[in-house]
């Protein structure tokens, strides 16, 4: 398989009120490139600008300057190729797993048949047959966080923005969702940027890390993970190699100067 | 009230502390809330029994005694055959019909009219902002003040009743419905968006459902208003129904009758509450 660079962030930055006496800079001179089937993390520490990347990757936000591109267009209001997955499950409660799973096709306008094979095969393929018709509320976080990932597949987006998606589960399904959704992502050679604070959960789930620094956040370190073929967070944490990307990242987070 | 997009994320209705004239605020019963009802519903049903009972048998001691004057609070002995009586008549039943009618179709009428203005209200922030004074002061002055007008327009009788009803639920609904807009999920509409989904079909698939049990415990408390608006309008201008009844009893110092009257209202608005109940339990998600 071809790994095409299908998503691409050249030299963004985001400044408020630019030009302004009040101009602040959230982030500057970001760039990365992802490819299919690829993870990319990004941490930083709180107030780095996280979400206003999330948010210029996603197209909500224009740019000051710099450009995000996928698949060689530029990303524009949020339209098309890109996916997100959230914190909130954002499931309507009037509806059921399928009908919430088909909801951007349905928005698109796609044959309602056609949405619902599509609905259907997601959901049986990983692990919600059975509850097609089930309500939301009648579900756990994590089967509800399940759902609302189908939803983003069921639009085939060419890249998913997953932004702190398992931070209010338990941790154990956190881990089991976490090693799903990874090996969800290559199977459907999905590109991902993952937006998170855990630095575990960046490790085990991308193939790189991209470190920002404290406001104006500029790209500290990209790590590259090379951690295998392995998809398992619990098996990822034992190998050593993974306590080392830890004690690195955690360094240049300068966690340990914090008093927490 | 608050109109402003600053929605919070809470998914329980408010108390409608800007309903001057509304005694209970609509908040859809979550069905948890249901389930404590439930746990003894027959030993609830005999407490209420019993309850009712005790106050009739305290109130007909009371006047036997001698301790009430019966001219000033009737007795409930002498409500009871003045029921039968009327209801041997004919009359009571007429009576209850025409409030009945005129309280159902006033109801229907402003509540659907009031919902559906409430919810296309959110399609245009400029227009509900526009709107708002005009709805608050509409909403300050109490319908009895528009009823000689409404007796103008529509004439006495039936016609206005239903438009006394339907102005009152109204303007509730329209209110509180545009209020549950507001309090839909501002994250939903982001996701939708998000998906390229239009205002349109952001209103169709996420406004409308999203605002329903605010419709529905609307629903609930109109049938309450919509029934003050037809007995005022039986005060006003009609020759028929249970507000005329009242109203007529009272004049002639006949206690009993408007114990009827009034009996009878409380019986039609739990029966209607009732009905409500059961449309409300299967439309909520």
């Amino acid at each position: 398989m071809v790994n095409l660079p299908v998503l691409e962030a050249k030299n963004v930055t985001m400044a408020f009120e630019a030009g302004t006496p009040h101009e602040v800079i959230a982030f500057q001179d970001i760039s990365f490139t992802l490819r299919q089937g690829e993870i990319l993390s990004i941490v930083g520490p709180s107030g780095c600008g996280k979400s206003t990347l999330f948010n210029v990757i996603a197209g909500l936000l224009q740019p000051t300057s710099g450009s995000v591109t996928v698949d060689g267009t530029l990303v524009d209001g949020a339209r098309g190729h890109i996916g997100y997955m959230l914190q909130k499950d954002l499931l309507l409660p009037w509806r059921s797993v399928l009908d919430n799973v088909t909801l951007g096709l349905e928005v698109r306008g796609t044959d309602p048949d056609q949405a619902r094979e599509r609905a259907m095969s997601l959901i049986g393929r990983y692990g919600l047959a059975g509850f097609e018709s089930a309500r939301p509320q009648a579900l756990s976080g994590g089967m509800r966080q399940r759902v609302a990932f189908m939803r983003t597949l069921a639009l085939d987006p060419k890249a998913i923005l997953l932004d702190e998606p398992f931070s209010a589960l338990d941790f154990q399904t956190r881990l089991i969702l976490q090693g799903d959704v990874k090996r969800i992502i290559r199977e459907q050679q999905k590109a991902a940027i993952l937006v998170t604070h855990d630095i575990g959960e960046a490790i085990a789930m991308s193939d790189r890390v991209l470190v920002l620094s404290q406001r104006p956040g500029t790209v500290k370190a990209i790590h590259n993970i090379e951690l295998g073929d392995e998809t398992d967070p619990v098996t990822l944490r034992r190998s050593p190699a993974f306590n080392g990307y830890f004690d690195t990242i955690w360094q240049q987070l300068d966690g340990h100067k914090k008093s927490a | 009230m608050r109109w402003s997009t600053t929605a919070s994320h809470k998914r329980q209705p408010k108390p409608l502390d800007y309903v001057s004239d509304m005694s209970a605020a609509p908040a859809p019963a979550k069905k948890s809330t249901r389930r404590i009802h439930s746990s003894g519903p027959r030993r609830i049903l005999l407490y209420q029994t019993l309850l009712v009972f005790t106050l009739f048998a305290l109130w007909e001691i009371l006047v036997r005694t001698g301790m009430l004057p019966v001219y000033l609070y009737g007795q409930p002995s002498g409500i009871l055959a003045k029921a039968r009586q009327l209801f041997i008549d004919g009359d009571l039943i007429a009576h209850i019909a025409a409030t009945a009618f005129a309280s159902i179709v006033g109801f229907l009428l402003g509540t659907a009219l009031g919902s559906f203005a409430g919810l296309l209200m959110w399609l245009s922030k400029t227009a509900a902002l526009v709107l708002r004074p005009v709805i608050v002061a509409i909403n300050g002055v109490p319908k009895i003040a528009l009823a000689p007008l409404i007796v103008v327009w529509v004439g006495v009788g039936l016609g206005a009743k239903v438009a006394i009803a339907a102005s009152l639920t109204f303007i509730v609904a329209l209110i509180s419905v545009y209020q549950g807009t507001q309090e839909v999920d501002e994250d939903l509409v982001k996701l939708m968006r998000s998906l390229g989904a239009k205002p349109l079909t952001i209103w169709k698939k996420v406004i409308i459902p999203g605002a329903t049990p605010w419709i529905l415990s609307t629903m609930r408390l109109n049938i309450g208003f919509a029934m003050i608006g037809a007995v005022v309008g039986e005060y006003i201008s009609s020759k028929m129904g249970l507000g005329y009844m009242i109203y007529n009893a009272g004049a002639l110092y006949d206690l009993n009758s408007v114990f009827v009257g009034i009996f009878c209202l409380m019986a039609l608005a739990l029966i209607l509450d009732a009905i409500l109940g059961r449309i409300e339990e299967r439309f909520k998600w």
